[in-house]
């Protein structure tokens, strides 16, 4: 409860920074600083699967879709709809044309407000958050 | 509004439609299941995370 506080009250002080103060770099090199070696002090020794594992896991798709096919037609549909942001801003980014606006100016616009800039830091840090200490194995 | 723009707009529209079917069938993987199953290694936990920081970094000391 208290750490949502704190995440709360950061984000809405970072909300009223401009992106090219001194004071958001560092709030955000500190934040970046603390979630990376919070994943390592939190999870030594508790992933759930190797690299390897994970890597080889989804690669026999025959077996998958014969074993669970909702489930993996809904992972292929992720896969193509990923790509498709990620090749729709790159295309995008390439062209530099105000007619192609990439991801990055369109939540540019979002954030261009104290409070569109608070709420996407606040996303932001959760996702942080949970990638950081989340889904780790008991030890 | 520009040509750009509309693509988004069926991206954003594609992506909302998954993510309600995803809520409404259980055996679809949603938003959640995607970023759990990138947090079940090392591998994918450290890639995950390097693209968090460094989304974070562009759209908070980057870009406008």
């Amino acid at each position: 409860m208290a750490l949502a506080a704190a995440g709360a009250a950061f984000s809405w002080w970072e909300g009223g920074l401009h992106q090219y103060s001194t004071a958001a770099h560092w709030s955000i090199a500190v934040v970046i600083a603390l979630v990376l070696s919070s994943a390592v002090a939190f999870g030594w020794g508790r992933q759930a699967a190797t690299a390897g594992a994970w890597v080889r896991g989804p690669l026999p798709v025959r077996r998958h879709l014969a074993e669970r096919r909702y489930a993996t037609v809904g992972v292929l549909v992720w896969i193509v709809l990923v790509l498709a942001v990620v090749g729709w801003d790159l295309n995008s980014f390439v062209h530099q044309s105000h007619n192609l606006p990439t991801l990055s100016s369109i939540v540019g616009h979002v954030t261009s407000s104290r409070a569109g800039r608070a709420a996407t830091v606040a996303v932001w840090l959760a996702l942080g958050a949970a990638l950081s200490v989340g889904w780790r194995r008991r030890r | 509004m520009t040509p750009g723009g509309y693509v988004w707009i069926g991206i954003g529209a594609a992506l909302a439609i998954w993510i309600v079917a995803s809520a409404l069938r259980r055996d679809i993987p949603g938003p959640i299941a995607v970023v759990r199953w990138f947090a079940q290694s090392w591998l994918g936990r450290t890639l995950a995370l390097c693209a968090w920081a460094g989304a974070g970094w562009h759209l908070f000391c980057q870009r406008p």
